[in-house]
């Protein structure tokens, strides 16, 4: 492998990993806001049957 | 769209502007090495990485402290979050750094003191997430986490210590180190290529930092929910 | 002064109990006398490498035979909700902290008795002489591991795959003193002195001091949840 071949593959890795985390962050907090609209909307279900 | 996000955003889109000027940069402007040719471009991203990785560890260490002291919530939710963006570019850098090692060295690994360093770095950044990821109750983890994290942080300046005086004593110093960049005849072009791709590391950090942290709040905020009422 | 008082009667009272059963003690005996034996076995060990491997060999075993230790540290607190009472109690948690490792660095030292001068009978060593230099550094070493591994046993006490997780975490940290002690070891194994091997001598000594005084400040805060 060339020289540049190194190279590529460094920032190759790299950029590509962190991407992945990214996505991988953004993902998990859609999952989380998601949960915590439910949850929300549970609770309020809850509090306008006990008035 | 909330303050909190456009803010993220803004972060998110100046990193990416300097991570593309970093590149833009680090591969084309900047000359090659004198002595290692092309594969010294790799440079750019691991002292920027490093840097990043020492910084994060830095943070465990404040936010655990202060947890200690304050209890405040926010604080342990800094620490977590810094440590396993953490590991991520601790990660990173022996990634980098060995595939630098090579070409330069002739080897994937060598346990020179930079890279057997980094190694420790990652095993103390992985323990403190296993820990946190193995204890149940949220108080104990939080607290566990931020005693490991003080440690951890105090220890390194005695491992550092110890692993160079190890190597430096039995090991010619005949080793090329690939970072050990001579600053006085460094050219202007890699300084500046240095600094973009050190300013973009930081931005994308802190960037990444804030959204971790914003996952944190939204896992307590539903904690707290499920334990005071819903299902 | 009443720090040290309540640490003495806690360690006491720990040291009564193990006299009693003896089961810490002896498993830790058994594993490391059983750990020699596993090395001759997979090691070749030639004699003029024996400067070399000796000290790497002797803290092997003595690091798997104290986190066996560890993991038993706080057995006799768990039942009958003792550990809430001591904590009621108005005693400084840093005495509980020295208490629980001056405890361990008593069934390492005695473990460490035993096995040290047993290495040098079944490989053949001939440096008797040097053995309380060894020893010195050895406990010192000692400490350091059970300063660490007291804080990080407390820390660990409720996690699962506690037994997994208490080494994974504590081994990196014990680096400079592994160095350190190794270091050390082999200077004095090789010349019969500390001599320039000095600095690693004031590392270990002030790893020791740092983490001492970092426990006793924090385990507050470790054992109260």
């Amino acid at each position: 492998m060339g020289p540049w071949g190194f190279v590529f593959l460094a920032y190759g890795i790299v950029w590509t990993v962190i991407l992945l985390y990214l996505l991988n962050l953004k993902r998990r907090i859609r999952r989380a806001e998601v949960e915590l609209v439910r949850l929300r909307s549970a609770e309020d279900l809850e509090r306008d049957a006990k008035a | 769209m909330e303050p909190g996000k456009q803010r993220k955003g803004y972060l998110g889109g100046l990193a990416l502007i300097a991570i593309l000027t970093g590149l833009y940069w680090g591969l084309v402007q900047a000359p090659p090495d004198a002595y290692q040719g092309e594969v010294q471009r790799i440079m750019y991203l691991h002292i920027p990485s490093i840097l990043t990785a020492y910084l994060s560890f830095f943070l465990v260490f404040v936010g655990s402290c202060l947890y200690l002291w304050k209890r405040e919530k926010r604080d342990d939710n800094l620490a977590y979050a810094a440590a396993e963006i953490g590991v991520l570019f601790t990660a990173l850098t022996i990634a980098e750094g060995s595939i630098w090692g090579k070409p330069t060295w002739g080897v994937w690994w060598t346990w020179d003191a930079r890279l057997t360093l980094t190694a420790v770095l990652l095993l103390i950044f992985v323990g403190y997430l296993m820990l946190r990821s193995l204890l149940e109750e949220e108080n104990r983890a939080a607290t566990s986490g931020a005693v490991l994290g003080i440690i951890g942080f105090l220890d390194i300046p005695l491992i550092h210590m110890s692993v160079y005086w190890w190597r430096t004593l039995h090991q010619p110093p005949s080793i090329l180190r690939p970072d050990k960049a001579p600053w006085e005849n460094i050219h202007p072009a890699m300084l500046i290529a240095l600094t973009i791709n050190f300013v973009a590391f930081m931005l994308l950090y802190f960037y990444l930092l804030s959204l971790r942290f914003r996952l944190g709040e939204l896992h307590d905020e539903i904690k707290t929910r499920r334990m005071s009422g819903g299902r | 002064m009443k720090l040290l008082r309540h640490t003495a009667l806690l360690l006491w009272k720990d040291v009564r109990l193990e006299m009693r059963r003896r089961e810490s003690l002896l498993t830790m005996f058994f594993f490391g006398t059983l750990l020699l034996f596993v090395f001759h076995f997979s090691f070749d060990l030639a004699p003029d490498r024996m400067v070399e491997t000796t000290p790497a060999l002797l803290w092997l075993a003595f690091l798997f035979t104290g986190t066996l230790g560890l993991a038993q540290l706080f057995e006799a607190e768990r039942g009958n909700h003792c550990l809430d009472a001591l904590l009621l109690s108005p005693m400084d948690r840093g005495a509980l902290f020295l208490a629980k490792t001056g405890f361990n660095v008593v069934l390492m030292t005695l473990v460490e008795i035993v096995v040290i001068p047993l290495f040098w009978i079944l490989f053949n060593l001939r440096s008797w002489d040097l053995i309380p230099l060894l020893f010195l550094i050895v406990f010192l070493g000692t400490v350091g591991f059970c300063v660490l591994g007291t804080i990080l046993s407390a820390v660990t006490l409720k996690a699962r795959a506690r037994e997994l997780l208490l080494p994974l975490v504590l081994f990196p940290l014990m680096i400079p003193v592994i160095l350190a002690t190794i270091r050390l070891m082999e200077n004095v194994l090789r010349f019969g002195v500390i001599g320039d091997a000095a600095p690693w001598l004031r590392l270990l000594i002030g790893f020791d001091v740092i983490f001492i005084t970092v426990g006793v400040l924090i385990f507050d805060r470790v054992i109260d949840v």
